[in-house]
């Protein structure tokens, strides 16, 4: 008889390993459901416009192949997720949920067939669906539809985790679990927002080669230095290098990708604080360690991330309304201004010392202008919120004051400084740690329980006790 | 012509010949013919004209539930000792008694459904913009006296979902600023909910509400007639290499009501218009026919329900509000219990409907197309957006586990 054994490692390399490959799982996860959204709206808009618009059909078709590649190697991860990761460092834990979300998990697998077919259908005849574009949207829809459901199905696995309202429930009840739906509405956009922000993120680096391509070329034909593409193509009217053509594609999708990126995050402090809230009334410690406790400080993170994410999309709207002389564009950089202000109070630490003990020792528990080092202005409610509300509105105006700007035709693709994609780059950058960190505080909010409550992450042992505040500061 | 028929036409033609002496003798003192023939051949946009059947659908349903609420007039008393005994008599012992609760209840859950559809189909279209500005006031106003007879309507039945909706609602409006305390005494007749809330309700519901609702009505139908159904812009685009010269041809021979006055040449006069009647009138009939008939078997399928009766005593009894009023209840549930935070949401709240009343004059642009208008379509759309999620997020509460 083979003798049971603990599997090898300690807590932190196999937690590790865990945060490492799911961080890199869900990140693929989350571009390819938002890429497919994003590619139905740019194959509807291409139709819907008497010229086509060729770059719409231009950015849906790259999407399709970069969602193939993406997709392939997410599968590959997925699977060594599962097979090693799950099953050969958890296994015990993921033996057990695997029972009770069974019909979740059996849901989600299901999708993954649909989701094989239609990629591949999709990314192996696209040209030849040329004249049949309903027909690709149709195909694009049921996809969304496929990526979706399996979302949603492993949402209910994850919210089961976090909130499980008192052991094993069945399967109608995991789906109406109360944290499922604000935890699906929130990734629905998130997604949408990050694929976005990953359109701008590449969109910005291929800018950058074309227009370094560019001045090479203008530089080796003897001409002067270009600042932008813009300034480029009006001096050589009439005979546009290809790299300029490329560079105002890349510059036009890097826009394109950078407003969805800013205008679906501009939804994600409400729909995060709805969360936050069922989270606070289903798994109250878990809420606790977010807001007060040892995780209080990587959601000053989070926020801090949020605020840059309005301030680099703030910057680079401002830039290139400056650059196109655009209306209101001097009110957009004191709004970027404005950003950053509400930034830098929103991610305010409540204590100005490292732990709760050294403000006591310190200062005791007074606020900083009683020579204290309590800071009220950090406390969530009602400052923070108030801190969110001031970046969704001046994110809003921000927005809507370019697309205003670019609906009147007040700007043009290519005529950009290179300095202005950087901000893209930001912007990109920025998201994909967000949500990274909004994975790691997610995961950790229910420590020590790898199910909240009811299965602990120390040898996988099930317990009886009920959950505790967990650590951090209180008040 | 067989002898029959030589008789019968003999009968027939004083017949008619006194019914048209007669109808000439009203016509003469009412301009009837007039009114009727302007009523029925006025022109309206051709294209996107079953996305204009919402209006006539909106009064049809109002009609309906002036209809329903007349008959149920006749057995209901509003009075806490039998309130809820003569609901419970139409309930058990009406043949039709829960049928027209059912319409009734029916007909209000459409109709918000559908005035709500007509405004955003109004607000897509920008049909607001001068010189429709008081068309879209008196439409705003007419929205909020809809769901306020909803919610009053909702307070009536005096069972426990009545009773505690009526708690609720009379505790929101203390949360507005200075006069908030007396509102809630004056509408409860006292600290607490009694008799006298009951009365007042009755009052607002069947009297103070639809009073200013018919108003408004006939100001909304005046102002539409006056200045002609905007439509889209689609119906304002120019197909010719000459813009000007083709938007003058269209100006000079609109028929009544247009060329609209005051208002951008363009936008004056639609490229093709049809007669109200029949092709309009048949639309407005057949959405506004189907969606009775939905009514009717819904009404008669589902009825309308009645809780126990009201006890201000229990303890267990959690209220849920109409669907509706999730969206707003959802963001009380979100709202922390802070003074200064309630008061913040009640000016959010209070803010946007006060936004939504004055849109015309906060969206300035002259362009009527959604995609030239961002600076009012991103800001509505996040609202209807949120509005959405809070309405969803309310029903997976209501049907999810209880903390």
């Amino acid at each position: 008889m083979i003798a049971l054994t603990q599997v090898g490692g300690n807590l932190l390399t196999n937690g590790l390993l865990v945060a490492v490959v799911a961080l890199a799982h869900v990140q693929i996860a989350a571009f390819l459901i938002g890429a497919s959204t994003l590619m139905i709206v740019s194959e509807s808009v291409s139709l819907a416009r008497r010229d086509r618009d060729p770059r719409h059909d231009r950015l849906a078709h790259g999407l399709i192949k970069s969602s193939l590649f993406v997709f392939s190697f997410g599968a590959a991860l997925a699977i060594f997720f599962v097979l090693f990761v799950l099953s050969g460092v958890w296994g015990r834990f993921f033996v057990d949920l695997s029972r009770i979300t069974f019909w979740s998990f059996f849901l989600e697998a299901i999708t993954f067939f649909g989701e094989v077919v239609l990629i591949y259908t999709l990314y192996a005849n696209w040209d030849r669906l040329d004249n049949h574009r309903l027909g690709r949207i149709g195909l694009l829809v049921l996809l969304n539809i496929m990526q979706f459901l399996q979302f949603f199905w492993i949402d209910v696995v994850a919210s089961y985790m976090l909130t499980p309202n008192g052991g094993e429930l069945n399967f109608l009840n995991q789906v109406l679990n109360p944290t499922n739906l604000p935890l699906s509405l929130h990734r629905v956009v998130g997604n949408v927002a990050w694929a976005g922000a990953a359109v701008a993120l590449v969109a910005g680096f291929r800018y950058l080669r074309a227009t370094r391509r560019l001045e090479r070329t203008s530089r080796l034909s003897g001409g002067a230095p270009a600042l932008s593409v813009g300034a480029m193509a009006a001096g050589n009217a009439g005979a546009e290098p290809p790299e300029a053509a490329q560079a105002r594609y890349w510059d036009w999708a890097g826009q394109w990708g950078a407003i969805w990126a800013i205008g679906l995050s501009l939804l994600q402090p409400f729909l995060g604080y709805s969360y936050a809230k069922e989270i606070q009334l289903h798994a109250y410690p878990s809420w606790y360690s977010m807001m007060f406790g040892d995780l209080s400080n990587v959601f000053l993170v989070q926020i801090t991330l949020l605020g840059l994410i309005f301030v680099a999309g703030a910057l680079y709207f401002w830039r290139r309304m400056k650059e196109a002389g655009a209306q209101h564009h001097r009110l957009q950089g004191i709004v970027a201004i404005g950003l950053i202000l509400v930034t830098a109070f929103a991610a305010l630490p409540a204590w100005f010392a490292p732990t709760y003990a050294d403000a006591v020792a310190a200062a005791g528990n007074k606020p900083f202008w009683e020579g204290g080092l309590l800071n009220p202005f950090a406390y969530f409610i009602p400052y923070k919120v108030g801190a969110l509300f001031a970046l969704m509105t001046l994110g809003l105006w921000s927005l809507t004051s370019y697309l205003r700007a670019y609906s009147r035709g007040q700007l043009r693709p290519g005529l950009v400084g290179r300095r202005t994609q950087f901000t893209l780059l930001t912007l990109g950058v920025a998201v994909s740690v967000m949500m990274m960190v909004m994975g790691v505080i997610r995961e950790h909010a229910r420590q020590p329980y790898l199910i909240n409550g009811e299965l602990t992450i120390n040898q996988q042992q099930i317990t009886n006790n009920s959950a505790s505040p967990v650590g951090g500061t209180s008040r | 012509m067989k002898a029959s028929e030589r008789n019968r036409t003999r009968v027939g033609r004083p017949v008619q010949r006194r019914l048209k002496a007669t109808y000439s003798w009203f016509d003469e003192r009412t301009g009837a013919t007039e009114l009727l023939h302007k009523g029925l051949y006025e022109a309206v946009p051709s294209r996107g004209s079953w996305a204009y059947t919402l209006g006539s659908a909106t009064l049809v349903l109002i009609l309906l539930q002036v209809f329903t609420g007349i008959f149920l007039l006749l057995d209901f008393t509003p009075s806490v000792e039998s309130d809820w005994n003569s609901l419970d008599y139409l309930r058990t012992s009406d043949p039709f008694g829960n049928w027209v609760r059912g319409l009734h209840l029916w007909g209000a859950y459409t109709l918000i459904l559908v005035i709500g559809l007509h405004m955003m189909r109004t607000f897509l279209s920008a049909s607001y913009k001068r010189p429709r500005e008081l068309n879209w006031i008196s439409g705003a106003v007419l929205f909020f006296l809809v769901l306020g007879l909803a919610i009053t309507g909702a307070m009536l039945p005096w069972d426990q979902a009545g009773y505690w909706t009526t708690v609720v609602v009379t505790n929101i409006v203390h949360y507005f600023p200075l006069i908030g305390d007396g509102l809630r005494q004056l509408w409860r007749g006292g600290d607490f909910v009694g008799p006298l809330t009951l009365t007042r309700t009755f009052a607002i519901h069947v009297w103070v509400l639809p009073f200013l609702l018919l108003t408004f009505i006939g100001a909304h139908i005046y102002l539409l007639r006056r200045h002609g159904e905007f439509g889209a812009w689609i119906n304002y685009d120019t197909v010719s290499d000459n813009p000007d010269r083709e938007i003058g041809e269209r100006v000079r021979h609109a028929e009544p009501p247009y060329p609209t006055r005051r208002i951008e040449r363009r936008y004056a006069a639609p490229r093709k218009t049809d007669d109200f009647f029949p092709n309009q009138l048949f639309k407005d009939t057949v959405v506004s026919l189907g969606l009775v008939l939905i009514i009717f078997v819904m009404g008669l399928l589902s009825g309308a329900p009645l809780d126990a009766p009201a006890d201000s005593a229990t303890l267990s009894y959690v209220p849920t509000p109409e669907w509706f009023f999730l969206p707003l209840d959802q963001f009380l549930v979100l709202t922390p219990h802070n003074p200064l935070i309630a008061v913040g949401v009640f000016l959010i709240v209070g803010g946007g409907a006060l936004a939504m009343l004055l849109l015309p004059f906060l969206d300035r642009s002259r362009d009527r197309r959604p995609t030239r208008r961002p600076e009012v379509l991103v800001p509505v759309m996040l609202v209807v957006f949120i509005v959405i999620f809070m309405a969803v997020l309310g029903v997976n509460r209501l049907y999810s586990l209880s903390p």
